[in-house]
């Protein structure tokens, strides 16, 4: 191997298209980890995640552009040991006990950890001389998990590894993962649960149609989209109805409303609420007002100048308000 | 220009012969397979070998002796083509794709699943020269009965290259149906449960270009006191070519898809 390769990126995707007839489901997407990261594969069903990471470990071949593992083909990098991966409907084999299962996967490789240590990070000390197709659907994930550790692998990929687990179970699935990318191994992770994302990855790269819509920290991606959540409540004026059935609630908050409009003479008409400081996009929902914006305090001030602070609430935006603000930008495209 | 790299850095056998093992043992912990695939053929050979009565003194030992070739390459045949649901079974539920993520290449996965298939070819088959010799009371040589177990395991590869490309090539199910389909036309064609003499005549020309007719006669050729004959072994080469390219084929049609 040369210096080049030592030092090369665990992960390269240069300009890779890949479709299915038709259906384009990853399109020039481009994207690097180095060694060491952790990163989140972010997108919803059918977004192109689990095309992307067949692509990355060379179950399929890209129509155009070049995956790289260690800055070679991916066939290299998994010949030479190097990647392990838990699939997404994988299901474990009949008729092998879990110790049987990992014991064969890790004597396939040439560095792998200790048996007893895979199965430990993967919980699964207690239940080693169980039959794989006699546990449950938690403890079959947790087998996965081991199988994908056992062969010791520098570049983890682990499509949905938590989709069967319940709350308990994905806290110590996390802290295992935690403790093998400590030791200097990369991982790449793919889910819909966005706390998990949020939690767990140095970094999140969102897919959306096949290609990569935000790439950055948590803290990054939820900025691109504004990085609080403003809202309040509209007043009742003919120039704030919009298409929205929320007469009810307009009605109970009227009241409240009718003293500001009448000495202000407010008029804040929700098609003009973008144009305000700050605002990166607006929408009205049961008679409020909720504004994305990058900069609070200018959003706020100028309806305070406006007289529109009813129920004034600002928080900060979620990782799941940027993950469904960026999606739903992608499908408007 | 750089070389391209080895495809493992492990050596070639070991591994083989670790998937093989670990794939002899799953068959062997099958109910199914110790059921239907040793004992069936056990019970058959003693029905058709005890009931209804098969003539005189003579005719009996024939009978005997024959049915047990018979049943012997039946049971060797569905080992064989099992190996093929086997394969199925796993490639649905993901794990030859979770394989082909390991450093294993993918021909020595083949390769250990036709090595597993041929060792668990041999309990039926020694199950039922073992009944044979215990219950009916079959007389052979050691040699011959040497060169039975030898020719009929040896004999048995053709019918692991068929089930492996139906496995490949077929669902889960469609490949049980059809592994079942080809063990019992081929079985009853090729005359492993019923003497071919009792065939019409042109059954009988037609058997004889069978594999399992042929497979059988390896056995038959022995326990008559002779060595294979040249047709014999000259039409399953021919068998053996074609399942081995249909297998080839079926791999490497999965391999692009799966």
């Amino acid at each position: 191997m040369t210096h080049m390769e030592d030092s090369a990126p665990a992960v390269s995707f240069d300009g890779v298209s890949k479709a299915f007839g038709a259906v384009l489901a990853v399109s020039g997407v481009g994207l690097g980890i180095p060694r060491g990261e952790t990163v989140a594969l972010l997108g919803r069903n059918g977004a192109g995640k689990s095309t992307a990471i067949a692509l990355l470990l060379g179950l399929d071949e890209p129509d155009a552009g070049t995956v790289r593992l260690f800055g070679g083909p991916p066939a290299r990098a998994v010949a030479a040991g190097r990647v392990g991966a838990m699939l997404q409907d994988g299901r474990p084999i009949r008729r092998v006990t879990v110790r049987e299962l990992v014991t064969f996967v890790a004597s396939a490789f040439p560095r792998p950890l200790p048996v007893a240590e895979a199965l430990a990070l993967a919980g699964l000390t207690d239940l080693a001389d169980r039959r794989v197709d006699k546990l449950s659907g938690g403890q079959t994930q947790r087998v996965r998990f081991a199988v994908a550790l056992a062969g010791g692998p520098e570049l983890v990929v682990l499509d949905e590894p938590t989709a069967a687990l319940d709350v308990e179970a994905r806290r110590a699935f996390w802290a295992s993962m935690r403790a093998y990318a400590d030791r200097g191994n990369t991982v790449l992770f793919s889910t819909h649960y966005l706390e998990e994302a949020d939690s767990y990855a140095d970094r999140i790269v969102v897919l959306d149609h096949g290609r990569v819509v935000a790439d950055g920290t948590s803290e990054l991606i939820k900025g691109t989209v504004g990085g609080h959540l403003v809202s309040f409540d509209l007043a009742p004026a003919a120039g704030l109805r919009t298409e929205d059935t929320g007469d009810t609630e307009n009605a109970v908050n009227t009241e409240g409303a009718e003293g500001a409009q009448g000495a202000g003479g407010l008029l804040v008409r929700a098609e003009d609420l973008h144009l305000l400081p700050g605002v990166v996009s607006a929408e009205v929902r049961g008679g409020r007002a909720l504004l994305r914006t990058d900069d609070s305090d200018a959003t706020v001030l100028a309806l305070a100048r406006l007289g529109a602070v009813r129920r004034l609430e600002v928080v900060p935006a979620t990782l799941e308000d940027a993950f469904l603000a960026l999606t739903r930008e992608a499908v408007a495209r | 220009m750089r070389k391209p790299a080895p495809p493992a850095l492990l050596p070639a056998p070991p591994i083989l012969l670790r998937y093989a093992l670990l794939e002899v043992r799953r068959t062997l912990r099958d109910p199914g397979f110790v059921i239907f695939g040793t004992a069936m053929p056990v019970l058959m050979y003693l029905l058709f070998t005890n009931v209804g009565g098969a003539g005189g003194a003579d005719g009996g030992t024939y009978w005997a002796i024959s049915s047990m070739v018979g049943m012997a390459a039946y049971g060797a045949l569905g080992s064989a083509v099992g190996t093929g649901t086997g394969i199925a079974e796993d490639k649905s539920l993901g794990w030859l794709r979770q394989l082909r993520i390991t450093p294993i290449p993918p021909r020595q996965v083949v390769l250990g699943r036709a090595l597993a298939g041929s060792v668990t070819v041999l309990p039926a088959l020694l199950a039922v020269l073992t009944a044979g010799g215990l219950v009916n009371g079959v007389r052979l040589g050691a040699g011959q009965w040497a060169a039975l177990v030898v020719l009929l395991w040896a004999g048995a590869l053709p019918f692991t290259l068929l089930g492996i490309g139906n496995g490949y090539r077929l669902s889960a199910q469609t490949t049980g149906v059809v592994n079942v389909g080809c063990l019992m036309g081929m079985a009853v064609v090729g005359g492993l449960w019923f003497p071919v003499e009792l065939f019409p005549g042109w059954l009988r020309s037609l058997a004889g270009y069978t594999p399992a007719n042929r497979f059988a006669d390896l056995g038959w050729a022995v326990t008559r006191g002779s060595a294979p004959g040249a047709l014999t072994v000259a039409v399953l080469l021919a068998w053996l070519f074609v399942f081995g390219s249909y297998a080839v084929v079926s791999y490497r049609r999965s391999a692009r898809t799966a």
